[in-house]
């Protein structure tokens, strides 16, 4: 038993283990400048060697020479090493790249063929875009599309192309882009609705309603689509067979979809019922399209609602009112997140920017005012940017995937960069790209593509911006090139994956999974209903409070003090002996009546105050010597207090 | 003026033959990743349910007592074989595989069969079955490697026989003789070949062997199957396990008794002082070999060790045990199930606290087991229920019950740690699987991948309350959920009179008792 005793080693328990001391035979000590030995590991080491394909690149990364500079030791060991580790952070998420898209896989081409090697280098795609000679006069807005279309490859200038569909159409055609960009819907305010792949120009469905049409959305994916018609809301199928109906949306002008919570929001062109329309047909309403339940249904009670847009980071929904308030809007809260005034006069249009460089917090909007603003949505305080526009018209505005904002209006579409940094002054346009004549309703970037839809009045444009799409699609979140069996095992997966509508916050990563304050039991309780927390609920500082042994410093220094005041009054050191915890009652008893209310509001003296002075009857002589009696007994207390007054305790005192 | 925009090339995006993958591009950039945390959280909450919808733990059960099972074996080298004593005396040897007995001893002993274990002979053939009654006051040897020999590892065979196999190992199919059994048999086939009559056993003689059998002609056999040892005792027996490497073994009775295979009587008797109380269960250490522990019907747990011949120490329990389990990895470390409805662990070396209490079961706990991991353990319950637990937490990882599974009286881990084995009063041997969602039988690589994926996700995502109460709920029967509230009423009141009382008496005066001291009367030396 003993040799157990003695041999066995500790048994490992979580709670309790306190960090094991290293075994002596492990380590050789080399005395205290010297790192210790660990002979085991040494005896190891020149026989292993990392293979030299396991050989990283970024082993030997150097800080800069500039960092030599710098005289303080600790200053520049902190920058070097900071640096070494973003050099090497950098490679690696290169590596990364480079592995998970081999081959690379985007090309770009451009009037000058023979530069191709430019694109290889560090092994990153270039940006695309418009490079101009400055001081030769050249300015990208003077480019013209044709111009473009010259100077890209035959591939490119394909994707530029005009629909003319004033004979099927008219009136202004709305567009929606799938969001692997591949699929195109357009449809016309008077009823002409069609579907296609645009890329491979197969036409998907091409349906005439006959009844106006306000908007149209893709669902998921191409499979369906959802129409704003006259009256209802209708869901299509890729081939454009009527599939639903959705009786409970009612004039309804715009809608937007939400592809990760399955929920197609929508709003209605009047705000307040006529008597004879039944159902809640002024609200802004969420209906889960794989359940087919209504979610929520917000009342803005802000007037009808001519802009709306999704911020894609956070799904909220943007509503643009005709009294120029945006409203931010969640299901979760049946009152706006952000109410803002935003225009002079109804807002036109409102997006929001998907880029990688704001993440959904820059939004734009265009006002009945002629005016275009950029918002923050750190600070709703002020614009970032604002112009006017001059040309009149309705006018619509998008962002592209790279952060360029488009702005329609009557005879043409302006295009802008850079817009994230405050400035006072009017942005030059990036691209302009007139439409003699044609007023945009509606125009959409499309998602991993240079291009840009415009819906309007002759029918439908796809305009080449150059710079303005994300080259590097992702294949597991949008695939341009989905196969039939990806898509619907996508399908199925991002139906799995639904995100529950609950989850909707203004900062996605705020909540879920972080550490929260321990629910209500943690948060401070007001009110004289303080219930007492047992004895055996509580922690083991409380219960070592409560027993009088916590070991907290200021314990002890009350625990001084209480002795001070015990040399000076004798007759409370009598009072304060059974333990610390009746001292700290008394220490607490004796700072509450310091704080007693003695000054001139205390009722006896405002009783006094109240009465005439040259009466006298007994209440008042009655109150005058209780105030009396209460100075003296204070004087005295503070006396004592200060070693003034002795007190003798009588005889007893010392059995006290 | 130098225009660049996109354009892709249909060669890299689109598969190159119709058989090949579709070609795979990725983009680690945050923002064309939309609300990654709530996508993974919700896969995480679809993980936790899946692991739910596919927990089905129970496998199956062995059959074949006449009575209820109070006592179950395992033995560590041959996985696929359990030995089940019942109630009526009767010993079966269940094959787990083929779900069926192999083997029974229809009056090994006069009343019940109060503990059964195997040897440790290295040989598997050479290790046999120790089997105890506590009516007839007498421990039986029997000879069981001819019945299990589709149960033998061959490599084992190959080293103690000597005997050469030849290239296929099929040498044995030529004579079904008395020299066939030696090959290893793994499955039902082979085994039906191969099994026939041992000359010393004098089991059967007939062609077919075993497997083959009817039960008429299995109960013929086994009538005529002898002990080979029968050791008297004075006293009933309580309990038996043998020494992990030596011939010796330790029963329960009145004391604990150490024997040798060949020694008709006790090597020696050990005893904590003079006490006078019923030993219930003893067990070896198995590392510490040579360390004993027995649990005794006078709340009491003993440690002994056969080199000295003493008894070491002994504690003092509020409540009686019912039995006890040595940690396989952690020589220190010892598990006891508490009537209390309790488990506890202890240290051996710090006797006077458990190290933890694990609390759960609704009724006295009857048995428990160390997985061989020695990171979890199975206890079963008179409750009905059996529980599984990992080591550090007090609370159980999982319960199983069914609707016709009565009381509990023995648990044990199979030597895999895949398996946990139930006998209880209703006569049947059931057996689980350790992890209750796990798939059984062979699994593709991407099957096998998604579930690891899920068992993380589920990890990482287990601090959400979503996820931990879809993973920690357990639905149990109704007596048992209605048991527990009551329990936990009333536990709660005493809690808070217990409260009051400290509230109303002079400061200082009535200290609460933690939670593991409560277990504890006394540690004697």
């Amino acid at each position: 038993m003993d040799a157990l005793l003695t041999r066995a080693g500790p048994m490992p328990d979580k709670k309790h283990t306190k960090p094991r001391k290293s075994l002596p035979h492990q380590k050789v000590n080399r005395g205290k400048d010297k790192p210790a030995i660990d002979s085991s590991l040494h005896s190891i080491l020149p026989q292993t060697r990392l293979a030299p394909s396991l050989h990283s690149h970024l082993d030997d990364v150097q800080p800069s020479k500039e960092l030599g500079k710098i005289k303080d030791k600790k200053l520049r060991a902190k920058l070097a090493s900071e640096q070494v580790a973003q050099k090497r952070a950098r490679g690696e998420r290169e590596d990364v790249q480079t592995y998970l898209n081999n081959p690379v896989v985007t090309s770009y081409s451009h009037a000058f063929g023979d530069e191709s090697e430019e694109e290889d280098e560090a092994g990153e795609p270039m940006d695309t875009g418009i490079e101009v000679d400055e001081e030769r006069g050249e300015r990208t807005w003077r480019v013209s599309q044709d111009e473009i279309a010259q100077s890209v490859g035959i591939d490119a200038s394909g994707k530029k192309f005009d629909l003319k569909l004033e004979t099927v159409g008219g009136g202004g055609y709305s567009v929606d882009y799938t969001r692997n960009g591949r699929h195109l819907a357009i449809a016309s305010s008077h009823g002409h609705v069609a579907t296609f792949d645009w890329q491979a120009g197969k036409l998907h469905s091409e349906i005439q309603l006959g009844e106006s049409v306000r908007d149209i959305k893709f669902l998921h994916d191409q499979s369906f689509f959802a129409v704003a018609q006259k009256k209802y809301v209708f869901i299509y199928d890729g081939e454009g067979t009527e599939v639903h109906k959705l009786k409970q949306h009612i004039d309804v002008t715009k809608m937007e979809f939400l592809p990760y919570h399955f929920l197609l929001a929508t709003v209605p062109e009047r705000h307040v019922n006529p008597w004879f329309l039944k159902g809640n047909s002024g609200h802004l309403k969420y209906h889960d399209t794989s359940t087919g339940l209504m979610i929520a249904e917000h009342k803005s009670r802000l007037g009808s609602v001519q802009a709306m847009a999704q911020n894609r980071h956070n799904a909220i929904i943007h509503l643009g009112h005709q009294n120029g308030t945006v409203t931010l809007w969640s299901p979760n809260l049946s009152t706006p997140h952000v109410k803002l005034l935003a225009h002079v006069g109804p807002v036109q249009s409102i997006s929001v920017d998907p880029s990688a460089g704001s993440c959904g917090r820059y939004m734009a909007t265009a006002g009945a005012d002629g005016r275009v603003k950029v918002w923050d949505n750190r600070n709703w305080g002020k614009t970032v940017r604002e112009w006017s526009m001059r040309s009149g018209g309705k006018y619509e505005v998008d962002w592209s995937g790279r952060g360029l904002l488009a702005v329609g209006s009557r005879g043409g579409v302006s295009v802008y960069r850079d817009l994230h940094t405050a400035s006072s002054k009017p942005p030059s346009s990036y691209m302009s790209m007139p439409l003699p004549g044609l007023a945009p309703r509606s125009i959409r970037f499309c998602p991993y593509e240079d291009i840009l839809g415009v819906g309007h009045t002759a029918g439908f444009s796809s305009m080449l911006v150059p710079g303005s799409g994300i080259s590097q699609f992702d294949s597991g979140e949008a695939d341009v090139y989905e196969s039939y069996g990806r898509r619907r095992e996508r399908e199925v997966r991002s139906v799995m994956e639904k995100i529950q509508p609950d989850l909707i916050t203004m900062d996605t990563d705020a909540f879920l999974g972080r550490v929260g304050d321990g629910g209500v039991a943690n948060r401070p309780v007001h009110g004289p209903t303080v219930r007492e927390v047992p004895f055996y609920k509580k922690t083991r500082a409380e219960r070592l409070e409560v027993l009088g042994k916590a070991d907290t410093e200021d314990a002890g220094v009350l625990h001084e003090e209480d002795s001070a005041d015990e040399d000076a009054s004798g007759d409370e050191a009598g009072v304060s002996k059974p333990g610390q915890g009746a001292k700290r009652r008394e220490k607490v008893r004796q700072e509450k009546e310091k704080h007693k209310m003695r000054g001139k509001a205390k009722s006896s003296k405002r009783f006094l105050r109240k009465k005439r002075k040259n009466v006298v009857d007994p209440t008042t002589v009655a109150v005058k010597e209780k105030l009396e009696r209460e100075r003296a007994e204070r004087d005295k207390q503070r006396k004592i207090a200060s070693g003034e007054l002795k007190v003798e305790g009588g005889a007893l005192s010392r059995f006290g | 003026m130098k225009v660049k925009v996109i354009s892709r090339s249909l060669d890299d995006h689109l598969p190159s033959s119709s058989t090949a993958p579709h070609p795979i591009q990725r983009n680690l950039d945050p923002s064309l990743h939309p609300f990654a945390r709530a996508r993974e959280y919700t896969r995480a909450v679809t993980a936790s349910k899946m692991d739910r919808m596919f927990a089905k733990p129970f496998v199956g059960a062995l059959e074949g007592h006449q009575d209820g099972v109070y006592s179950l074996a395992k033995d560590a080298r041959r996985i696929g074989i359990v030995a089940g004593g019942g109630g009526d005396g009767e010993v079966i040897i269940h094959s787990m595989s083929l779900r069926r007995p192999i083997l029974k001893l229809p009056q090994a002993h006069k009343g019940m069969v109060s503990g059964l274990t195997f040897t440790s002979h290295k040989s598997d053939m050479h290790r046999q079955l120790l089997s105890c009654g506590s009516l007839d006051m007498t421990i039986k040897m029997w000879k069981v490697s001819p019945a299990l020999t589709g149960h033998l590892s061959r490599t084992a065979i190959d080293m103690e026989e000597g005997e050469e196999l030849d290239a296929f190992g099929r040498n044995a199919f030529a004579d079904v003789g008395g020299k066939g059994r030696l090959d290893g048999m793994l499955d039902e086939d082979q085994a039906r070949l191969d099994l026939d009559v041992d000359e010393e056993g004098g089991f059967l003689e007939a062609e077919g062997g075993g497997l083959n059998m009817d039960e008429e002609q299995r109960q013929k056999a086994a009538e005529n199957i002898e002990p080979m040892m029968v050791y008297q005792g004075k006293h009933g027996f309580n309990g038996i396990d043998h020494h992990r490497t030596d011939t010796v073994f330790a029963t329960a009775s009145n004391t604990v008794q150490i024997w040798d295979h060949t020694r008709s009587t006790a090597l020696s008797n050990l005893q904590f002082g003079s006490s006078l109380e019923t030993v219930a269960k003893v067990k070896f250490n198995q590392s510490e070999t040579s360390v004993l522990a027995s649990i005794g019907n006078d709340r009491t747990m003993c440690l002994y060790d056969i080199r000295t011949g003493k008894a070491e120490r002994r504690i003092v329990m509020a409540m009686r045990s019912n039995s006890l389990s040595w940690s396989p990895t952690l020589p220190t470390v010892m598990l006891l199930a508490s009537e209390d409805h309790n488990l506890y662990t202890f240290d051996i070396r710090k006797l006077e606290t458990p190290t933890q209490v694990y609390k759960g079961h609704v009724a006295g706990v009857m048995s428990c087991d160390w997985s061989p991991t020695g990171e979890e353990f199975v206890s079963g319950s008179y409750d009905r229920t059996v529980r599984l637990w990992n080591r550090d937490e007090g609370r159980s990882r999982d319960v199983y019950h069914t609707k016709r599974m009565q009381r509990v009286f023995d648990t044990v881990y199979t030597p895999t740690s895949d398996f946990v084995l139930s006998a209880s009063d209703d006569g049947n041997i059931r057996i689980w699987k350790n992890n209750a969602s796990a798939k059984l039988g062979p699994m593709d690589t991407r099957e096998r991948q998604q579930m690891e994926y899920r068992k993380k996700l589920r990890e990482k995502w287990a601090g959400e309350a979503t996820v931990r109460k879809i993973d920690r709920q357990r639905h149990v029967p109704s007596a048992i959920k209605k048991t527990t509230d009551l329990k936990r009423t009333m536990l709660d009141a005493r809690k808070a009179k217990e409260e009051n009382r400290r509230r109303h008496t002079r400061e200082g005066e009535s200290k609460p008792k933690a939670e593991r001291k409560k277990a504890m009367v006394a540690e004697q030396r």
